[in-house]
């Protein structure tokens, strides 16, 4: 059924698809809308869930742990402030092998309070072990979360479904709501394959001397490994019964491109037209953008990219010292391909800031006319205005 | 003195507490209470390193670990799972020690007591960080040596009262309870049981490690913590109803003092006046348990 | 996740152990204080427990005699009871009589342990308290005895000694007829000759004289013949005999034990009047200070140090003149040592005088001899080997410093060790046979370590208060005996001491710290932090598992009664 929905309730709608029994939030803006609208779910019985108003994302995620390891599906989202309190136990989650699945709306950090579009925060937790999809569109998003709890239950690995402050979280566009009846078919319930549990009395997470801690990590990374190869076939399983497919990155126009643009999130879109002009024009441009972010879908990158002579990475983050986090992942998987493309790295978009057609196209240029590139990431749109520390 | 119902272990030997320690007298008391219909969520405490090494375990009940902060967190959603599972039977307890408790842990276990959860929290309390070594918190008392609080620099504040921190929270029951009293620990601990909402006991659990004393005077010492009135034993329903359990000996607190390692740099004077903050925490208890001297 | 499934039994943590403790049950200070050697502190563990028959046991095994020394035992274990330091020691001697009431009244039959029968006879002269026990201390350990009494009925001095009012004589017979059901023969009417030892031939290969002393010691001042002078021990017996000898006016009782207490306060009760004149003070009394509060209570006076002089019967009575005597120094007891005090002497007319200023031996061959080579002068009695023929041993009375029932009855208990040892091992193993039966390293000794019971193994450290730990106490009121009201006590002979319930029993027996002995308050299995403590239901006492335990102390500390010991590790 189709409806005009903003990218938070989206979201709301999968978990109540989904049939989560537990969710635990902190509210924190711009992610406030999806637990208000899963907290009136809760209220009304639409979704049948216990909703625990938590007193800090940290007891969110902790709250969640405890409920999962309990053998029930659970939820939380949050932002910014809220992932990096999370930090912790993000860690915990992975190591804990507890498919939680959360959705997280990148929004600045502080401090000055902003409460606009940045992905530094949830790029910030990509050594956590959690899986990371970031989304374009509403339809993505709601599609995304299903499967994350899908691929989250048959790995053992918590997802994080990642959506742009306000640009996604607030915009209203139409959405397919699937039919229950549809995703039960495709999403079983939970079927826990450890719970605490009186009847089989066990003790998880007990201290673990170095000679079982290694192994232990390695089934984790093997589990990732996985989740690569999972994402894909349950991503075809969802488009048999839904018609819809996004792929772990999806190539536009690359395959004759000598330029190719690399976005996530609703920067792509933007992109997309931009895309359209430059072909216009005759320019060889590309494509690549990036939904699977953890793991790294690196054979697929190298796959789009390797005909390329540059590419482009567009990261709306920065690495304080290193640059754009996207730009040093495909650099990473780049580096052994023989012949690989030169990698331009471009910030951008930070805060809030705005990534317009033309900026895009700045950039093209940009990349198109230097031979090689002037250092790791150049900031792209910085403004001549006073703010109180020195201008670098 | 037979406690014959209660006959039944819920612990293994084999456990890695030290010698004498009182927070494994503790659980075992707990344990035989509370039966094994219960859960127990363990920050990390003395407790995770005692129960021993993966793949090893002393309790014979469920236990998952938590981190150090989550205690009260943990357990909501431990508490939320069973609940949407329609499981009425299982106990949800947390069991973490002073630091997860009055420290780091106090804004979980705050928020989940304020959402009256419905679990038991049983802070256990050896009055200092000792699974890292030794180090100051808010529940060490006054007077005390810690690898924090050392030489001239020890512990010049007040033990912080949690049970009273907690009491302000209105939850359905809270009590403090003592290793040496093993009845009135029991008893609380079933009360606690068959109560629903949040459940906070404070268990007085003595470390000869930690306070400088021979491992064998572990019950001792903490009877002598009730008998001078420096760890009364009392339980308060409802945030309002105060009942003393015991009338103690009244003994003077230089009795407990004298005979722990960690007070032995307090002098005469600083003795006295520890004695006149002891009766005055003891007259304002008696006040509120509506029981003037 | 790491999921353990595993216990941490697979570690044994009694590898830490650098002291170990074990289960040590030691000997309470009553015991050891007991002449005969009863294990007091289990006595009043069973009594707590309820479990009566099994406390008159233990009591029996040391002393056939319970339903007498109740009523009339000095109680020395009372004066070292630990609990006395606490708040007052545990009323032990009423204990022991509420037992012997209670085994009476149910008509107990009590089961004790027996040796197998042994060829030897054993002849007894005198079935006072020391030769009885005697009697019944061989009857156990195998050997037929058969006890000749002078006298028409057995019982030496608690038959035609002490007044009823202090011991029945219903009590005196049930007690004596459980003895004899026990096996002993009792011949009454039969006065042993002088020649009876030298006499006897292959019949007994063994004699017990416990004649005790019957003949009360003169006065040796004039007129010490005169009539009216009579015997404090034959006025007794007198009454119990059931007489009712005259008594009216005023009679002067001379002498400060026991005997001239009894002589007192009967003669009130048979209607007359009694003043007793001491030579020593009031505390000096040889008498039971109880006994002396309740003679002035009932009306009899008291005038101290007086000595005897002279006697002088005219046409009124008798005058019996007093010199006065003054305290020159106390000997090492604080007993005061009196010599005359000049000055002028006090004259008494009085209707009669007793005698009661002690007693000796009747017959000289009564008498034992002095420490020669063949002659082993025991602790409570005198075994002679002779060349030729039986053994003798002389005991109870005739051989003790004190002499009380207790010590009576821990005469009959060595000559039977000693006898008994004599016999299997020879005359040379007696005194250190004895030793290792000794209660506490004291000089009681124990049957039940002679015939190897389980007390046997106690540690023979005795428990000082200091080792007790109190924590586990409360203070409580120590149980008064109830008695009968001086105005009902006077124109009766009946027992003055009355019953105490079972609930009242329990209750004050509950006061005993069980010094020494392992009550099974589980102390120890409660406090253990790592379950080393083990309690199976069919077992007894407690086990420590040594694979777990890691020698932290806490059982022994929290052990209210010194029952465990902490030692060294031996690696």
């Amino acid at each position: 059924m189709k409806r005009v929905l903003e990218g938070s309730h989206a979201v709301a709608e999968a978990v109540r698809l989904a049939k989560v029994q537990v969710i635990s939030a902190y509210p924190i803006t711009p992610q406030t809308h999806i637990v208000e609208i899963l907290s009136d779910y809760c209220s009304t019985g639409k979704l049948k869930a216990r909703f625990l108003r938590v007193e800090s994302e940290h007891s969110a995620l902790a709250a969640l742990i405890g409920a999962q390891s309990s053998g029930v599906r659970t939820f939380t989202a949050t932002s910014s402030q809220g992932l990096a309190l999370m930090h912790e136990l993000l860690h915990w989650s992975s190591g804990a092998r507890l498919p939680i699945v959360m959705a997280e709306v990148n929004r600045a950090l502080g401090p000055g309070w902003n409460i606009w579009m940045d992905q530094t925060d949830s790029l910030a937790q990509r050594d956590t072990g959690w899986i990371q999809f970031y989304c374009e569109d509403g339809q993505e998003v709601l599609d995304t979360t299903l499967q994350a709890y899908r691929l989250a239950e048959e790995v053992n690995l918590p997802v994080m479904v990642v959506l742009d402050a306000f640009f996604l979280s607030h915009t209203y566009e139409p959405v397919d709501i699937p039919d229950e009846k549809d995703v039960d078919r495709f999403l079983p319930p939970f079927a826990p394959k450890f719970q605490l549990d009186t009847a089989n009395p066990c003790s998880f997470g007990q201290l673990v001397t170095p000679a079982f801690y290694m192994e232990m990590r390695h089934d984790i990374d093997r589990a990732m490994d996985m989740a690569l190869v999972r994402f894909g076939e349950i991503e075809e399983e969802y488009a048999r019964i839904f018609k819809r497919r996004y792929g772990a990155v999806e190539a536009i126009q690359c395959d004759d491109a000598d330029i190719i643009l690399l976005t996530s999130g609703t920067v792509t879109s933007t992109c997309r037209l931009v895309l359209k002009a430059l072909r216009d024009r005759g320019e060889k441009v590309g494509i690549l953008k990036v939904k699977l972010f953890r793991p790294t879908p690196a054979e697929q990158i190298r796959g789009a990219l390797k005909s390329a002579k540059k590419v482009a990475v567009i990261d709306r983050n920065c690495s304080f010292g290193a640059g754009g986090i996207f730009a040093q992942e495909v650099r990473a998987a780049l580096c052994n391909l023989p012949g690989h493309p030169l990698v331009y790295g471009y910030i951008a978009g930070i805060g809030g800031r705005d990534v317009t057609p033309e900026l895009l196209e700045e950039i093209y240029w940009k990349t198109k006319n230097s031979e090689v590139p002037e250092k790791e990431s150049v900031w792209m749109g910085l403004q001549e205005v006073a703010h109180g520390t020195q201008r670098s | 003195m037979e406690l014959n119902a209660l006959d039944q272990e819920f612990m293994y030997s084999g456990h890695v507490g030290c010698p004498g320690c009182g927070a494994a007298i503790a659980m075992r008391f707990f344990l035989k209470a509370l039966g094994d219909k219960t859960i127990m969520v363990m920050p990390a405490c003395c407790w995770s390193v005692i129960a021993g090494p993966y793949p090893q375990s002393a309790l014979k009940i469920p236990l998952i670990h938590s981190a150090f902060e989550t205690g009260g967190a943990v357990a909501s959603g431990v508490r939320a799972a069973l609940d949407m599972k329609g499981d009425k039977e299982t106990t949800v307890v947390t069991w973490a020690g002073d630091g997860g408790t009055f420290d780091i842990g106090f804004q979980a276990l705050s928020g989940a007591v304020e959402r009256n959860e419905n679990f038991i929290y049983v802070c256990y309390d050896n009055e200092a960080y000792m699974n890292t070594g030794i180090q100051r918190s808010s529940s060490t008392p006054y007077g005390a040596w810690t690898t924090t609080t050392p030489g001239a620099d020890w512990k010049k504040l007040r033990k912080k009262n949690i049970v009273e921190a907690l009491v302000a929270h209105r939850i359905p029951y809270a009590a403090t309870a003592n290793i040496a009293f093993p009845e009135d620990l029991v008893r609380k601990a079933q009360k606690a049981k068959a109560i629903k909402g949040s459940r906070f006991i404070h268990v007085y659990a003595s470390c000869p490690t930690g306070w400088r004393i021979p491992s064998e005077m572990s019950i001792k010492i903490a009877r002598m913590a009730v008998q001078t009135n420096i760890f009364p034993l009392y339980e308060v329903e409802d945030g309002l109803r105060y009942t003393i359990n015991y009338k103690p000996k009244e003994y003077l607190v230089r009795e407990y003092f004298k005979l722990q390692g960690r007070f032995r740099h307090l002098t005469d004077k600083d003795l006295d006046q520890i004695q006149e903050m002891v009766n005055e925490d003891w007259e304002l208890l008696l006040r509120k348990a509506g029981e003037h001297t | 996740m790491p999921r353990s499934y595993m216990s941490t039994e697979v570690n044994k943590t009694g590898s830490w152990r650098f002291l170990r403790p074990r289960y040590d049950e030691k000997t309470a200070p009553c015991s050891a204080a007991c002449p005969a050697g009863e294990d007091i502190s289990r006595i009043e563990m069973l009594t707590t427990q309820g479990l009566f028959k099994e406390a008159w046991e233990t009591i029996l095994r040391e002393n056939p005699f319970p339903a007498v020394c109740g009523r009339v035992c000095f109680h020395p274990c009372e004066g070292v009871c630990n609990r006395g330091e606490f708040d007052s020691a545990v009323a032990i001697h009423v204990m022991e009589r509420f037992l012997a009431e209670t085994a009476l009244r149910y008509d107990l039959k009590p089961l004790l342990e027996r040796s197998p029968g042994k060829k030897e006879k054993v002849a007894i002269a005198g079935a006072g308290p020391s030769g009885l026990s005697a009697a019944c201390f061989l009857n156990r350990l195998g050997y037929a005895c058969d006890v000749f009494e002078a006298a028409s009925e057995p019982g030496g001095i608690l038959r035609w000694g002490i007044p009823e009012y202090r011991l029945p004589l219903s009590a005196l017979r049930s007690e004596i007829a459980r003895i004899e059901s026990e096996g002993v023969r009792i011949i009454t009417n039969k006065r042993l000759p002088a020649d009876f030892v030298a006499g006897i031939g292959g019949n007994y290969d063994a004699v017990f004289i416990g004649c005790g002393h019957g003949r009360t010691t003169m006065l040796r001042i004039p007129g010490e013949d005169s009539s009216g002078v009579e015997d404090g021990l034959e006025f007794l017996n007198k009454i119990r005999s059931g007489a009712a000898p005259p008594v009216d006016g005023l009679s002067a009782v001379i002498g400060g034990g026991n005997t001239a207490v009894d002589v007192a306060r009967s003669i009130l009760r048979l209607g007359g009047k009694a003043v007793i004149l001491y030579r020593r003070r009031r505390q000096d009394m040889p008498a039971f200070q109880e006994e002396v509060e309740m003679a002035l209570e009932e009306g009899v006076e008291l005038k101290e140090l007086l000595a005897p002089a002279r006697v002088v019967k005219d046409r009124k009575g008798l005058l019996i003149t007093m010199r006065p005597m003054k305290v020159a120094g106390e000997d090492k007891s604080g007993r005061g040592r009196v010599e005359p005090a000049g000055g002028k002497t006090q004259e008494f007319r009085v209707r009669r005088v007793f005698k009661a200023t002690g007693a000796e031996a009747v017959e000289e061959w009564h008498r034992p001899p002095g420490r020669q080579r063949n002659v082993l002068v025991l602790e409570n009695c005198v075994l002679v080997n002779r060349a030729k023929g039986p053994a003798v041993v002389f005991g109870g009375d005739l051989t003790n410093e004190t002499k009380s029932v207790a010590h009576a009855v821990a005469s009959g208990k060595a000559a039977a060790i000693a006898l008994d040892t004599f016999f299997r091992e020879g005359f040379k193993a007696v005194r250190s046979r004895l030793k290792s039966c000794a209660v506490g390293k004291g000089t009681a000794l124990s049957m039940e370590i002679y015939m190897g019971g389980e007390r046997r193994l106690r540690n023979p450290h005795v428990v000082r208060f200091g080792e007790i730990n109190t924590d586990y106490f409360h203070f409580a009121p120590r149980i008064t005996q109830p008695r009968l009201m001086k105005e009902e006590r006077l124109s009766t002979f009946k027992e003055i001491d009355l019953k105490i319930s079972a609930n009242l029993a329990i209750r004050e027996a509950e006061r005993c710290f069980n010094c020494g002995v392992c009550n099974r308050c589980d102390n120890c299995y409660l406090f253990c932090p790592d379950l080393a403590v083990i309690r199976e239901k069919d077992l007894v006492g407690r086990l420590i598992n040594y694979d777990y335990c890691k020698g932290c102390g806490l059982c022994v500390v929290e052990c209210p009664r010194n029952a465990m010991t902490l030692e060294e590790e031996k690696r």
